[in-house]
Parts: structure tokens; sequence; C-alpha cells
């Protein structure tokens, strides 16, 4: 199983994109500016938009997911309860999942915006995929939704996972990261030796970096033992 | 000062809560009632019991720029210019004062390539930008911002900061899931469950909060 993008291209009258790499399976991590392209990446992985020129192709993946970073636009239903058995699961275990605490008969679209991306990644991570694109799974989660969530994304040893996100601090376990430098997607290799080529990385990990304490992993527990050498 | 004196709405309570002008940030568990704070700060709503008052005036006797945690319920125009124009134009600016206004604002966000795009087809982050710009371009007395961050990256976070600081604006009232961010704030607000548990300084707040996920991580790693 594997992605490979063949030298993909896309040019708009006001940036551009060019990709180029194979993506076995693991958890890979993708960071970049804000409207460097990430999402489109994300939806031209999924298959959902088209290069100009290039190719992608999906050996061996049949079942693809991709979580828009806006979870609103993921809502099919007009309850809490509708959306959970949209997804065929019962609501009352998506919220006690979720740990969001309101009825099941109230509206969706009126929880809070992280109740709302809790509840669609608890639907969203219930079920396998062969490829899993996670556009922004961080954004709008408190800070405790987040570790669940690095967990939750740490645990999928099964398949392809690409996390688009300019989170600074909760990352899940990371095999591979790549970003997007003036509109080029490149490769900054396998963990953790991809830590030294990574221009986006947060100013924790820059300054580990710097110090010689490269973390092994980007969980919390690599960071923060990467950071006790450090002070040692 | 801006206060709140008996404050019920829903599930959000504040018996008595005074904020000197700076920057105040609120953190905390999601659905602990933060957005509905802030939308009664900037008057979107307006208490059920008690009163909220920004040096003596209701909220919507005050000029307030407000940021929606959903981007896209920021976005009432076509084109980005429209949308940063439209706080002037609603004042009734020249249109030689607005268009002045309008380059001079997207200058400072570094987002002077963006005026034609259609609001639309803007990235997440592009959103956020826009929206935080066009809270403050008409320079209110209060900036309340609502995870106005939770799609930039770090640059853009570090420049927002920067604008923020330099924006004059007395009271800036905003929630933010990056405690990084909210370390850097006047004080810190920390709700749950409707209730504020902790308020003050940010060390202060977050020594009450140590060993928690809301301790910032970098904290951690201080030698």
């Amino acid at each position: 199983m594997r992605l490979v993008l063949d030298s993909i291209a896309l040019a708009r009258p006001h940036w551009s994109l060019a990709a180029g790499g194979t993506f076995e399976p693991g958890i890979h991590l993708v960071s970049g500016d804000v409207g460097s392209g990430k999402s489109t990446l994300a939806l031209i992985m999924a298959g959902l938009a088209a290069p100009d020129r290039g190719a992608v192709s999906r050996d061996g993946i049949g079942q693809v997911m991709l979580s828009f970073q806006f979870p609103e636009f993921h809502i099919t239903g007009f309850s809490v309860a509708d959306e959970c058995r949209s997804w065929n699961l019962e609501p009352e275990a998506v919220l006690a999942s979720a740990g969001i605490v309101v009825s099941p008969e109230r509206s969706a679209l009126s929880l809070s915006r992280g109740e709302l991306k809790r509840l669609h990644l608890t639907c969203l991570l219930s079920r396998e995929y062969d490829l899993l694109l996670l556009d922004e799974p961080f954004s709008s989660l408190d800070c405790p939704g987040k570790e669940w969530a690095a967990g939750e994304i740490s645990r999928r040893r099964r398949g392809i996972t690409v996390v688009f996100t300019h989170e600074q601090s909760i990352f899940p376990h990371t095999d591979h990261i790549w970003e997007i430098r003036e509109g080029i997607l490149t490769d900054c290799g396998a963990m953790p030796g991809a830590l030294r080529a990574w221009e986006h990385a947060p100013a924790i990990i820059q300054r580990l970096v710097a110090e010689g304490c490269i973390p092994d992993d980007l969980t919390k527990e690599s960071v923060v033992e990467a950071a006790c050498r450090m002070q040692e | 000062m801006m206060t709140f004196e008996g404050v019920r709405f829903r599930d959000l309570s504040v018996p008595s809560l005074a904020l000197p002008p700076g920057i105040t940030t609120l953190i905390g568990p999601n659905g602990a009632g933060k957005s509905t704070f802030l939308k009664l700060c900037a008057g979107i709503k307006e208490p059920e019991e008690g009163l909220v008052s920004i040096d003596g005036s209701s909220p919507r006797q005050t000029e307030v720029g407000y940021v929606n945690e959903f981007p896209d319920r920021n976005l009432l125009f076509s084109t980005v210019k429209d949308e940063l124009a439209s706080p002037l134009r609603f004042r009734h600016a020249s249109c030689a004062e607005t268009e002045r206004e309008v380059r001079a604002c997207a200058e400072w966000w570094g987002m002077g390539g963006l005026l034609d795009r259609d609001a639309r087809d803007l990235s997440g982050g592009e959103k956020c930008l826009v929206a935080l710009a066009t809270a403050g371009i008409t320079r209110p007395r209060v900036l309340v911002l609502d995870e106005y961050d939770s799609h930039l990256d770090a640059g853009r976070c570090a420049v927002a900061e920067c604008i923020l600081r330099s924006s004059g604006a007395p009271y800036i009232i905003r929630c933010t899931q990056q405690m990084e961010a909210a370390a850097e704030s006047d004080r810190l607000l920390f709700l749950e469950k409707g209730r504020i548990v902790h308020a003050g300084e940010p060390a202060a707040v977050f020594a009450e909060l140590a060993g928690t996920p809301f301790y910032p991580l970098s904290w951690r790693c201080r030698r």
C-alpha cells in the first residue's frame, strides 16, 4: 500500500503548488504556512481535486477518508443524534467517548466549534481506512481534546495517515515529516532525523534540536523527555 | 474597566468580575462557556440577568470588533477588499478614506495580495486573517476574538500578536487553545462548566493548572 505523487503541479493566479513523493504506511505530518496549499494537497491526495499536471496513484488503497479543517462542513444530520446515526453509531456512546455533555437532540450546529470537532473526530476515527487525510485535526480542540486526538491518531498503525497541521504543542506519534516551502512539497525525511530539516518546527522543537537533544518522536512524552535531557 | 455584575446567561454565571485594560485571554475546556462570555463582551448577546459594562457603557454602546470562532461566519462580502471595507462603509467613511485604510490595513497584515480574491476561495487561515483585520480596521475600543488563531501558522500568530498589541484597543478579550500564546497575555481567565475557576496573571493561573494538559509545554522545559 502506498500513495505516490508523481510530479504533480497546480497553478492558480495567486499561488502554485508542486509535489512529488511517496507516502508509505505510517503517520505523516505535513506543515506549511497559511495559504501554502495544504488543504488543496489534501483534496488532491483524496482524489477530490485534480492537479493541472502529474498524477496521483493510490496503490493498494481502497478506503479513503478526508477530514476537512472545518468540522461544520461534515455535518449531515440536523441533531447530534442524527449526525451520530449517519455514521451508524449510537449517539450516547459517541457523546461519552467524545466527552461532550449535551442532549443528543440538540442541533449539531449549535455546539461550540470545539464540541463539533470532537463529535466529528469521534465519529470519523471509529472506522478504519487505508488512507486517512486529516486537515487541521487539532484546531478548535481544547488541550485535553488535542491530547485525546493525538492518542487516537497514534493508535492508527495500519494504513497511511497524513496529518496537515499548524499545531505547535501536541502531536501524535509521527513517522515522517513533510512541509510546503515556497509552493513545493519538501520531504524532511523519517523521524527523528526529519526534525533537523523541519523549517516549520515549533519553537520548542527548534530549541531542542539546537541543543542537540533530539526527541525520538513528536509525542508529548518524547518532547518532555528530551527537554529533561536538556536540563540535565 | 470592563465589569460583570451578577451576570447569568444560560449555563454561564459570572457573579462579579472587573477586567482592567489590556489583553485578557480565556482558556478552558470545549463547551465551558468561553464563546458565550465573549458574545456578552461584544454585545452580541445580552445577559439574562445582571450587567456587563465597559467603562460605564454597555457593550452595544461601545465600538467593538468581533471575530467568530467559525471563520465562514465572519465573511459577509464577496471579495477580501469589500470585506475589509465593510466596517468603514457602515460608518459612512468617504471612498478615499476607505480605500486608504483598506490598503494600509492589508499591508500591516501582509495580505496585500489577497485584496481582489474571492473570500470564499481563501484558505482557512487566510479567512481568519481577513476576519481579524476587518475587526480592527476602524480601531475599535474593544476587540473580542474567539479562537482567531485556530487556523494560523506560528509566523502569522506572531504577526497577529504584534499587530494586536500595537492596535491601540484598550481592551482585547480573546480565547485560544494555544497555551503558549495565552501565556503572553496580561491576564488569564480559566473557565470550566460556565464558571470562572481561576483568574489572574498567567504565572498564577498556570500554577493552578500544573499537571494538566493546559499547562504550556514550553514551561515544562524551562531551565
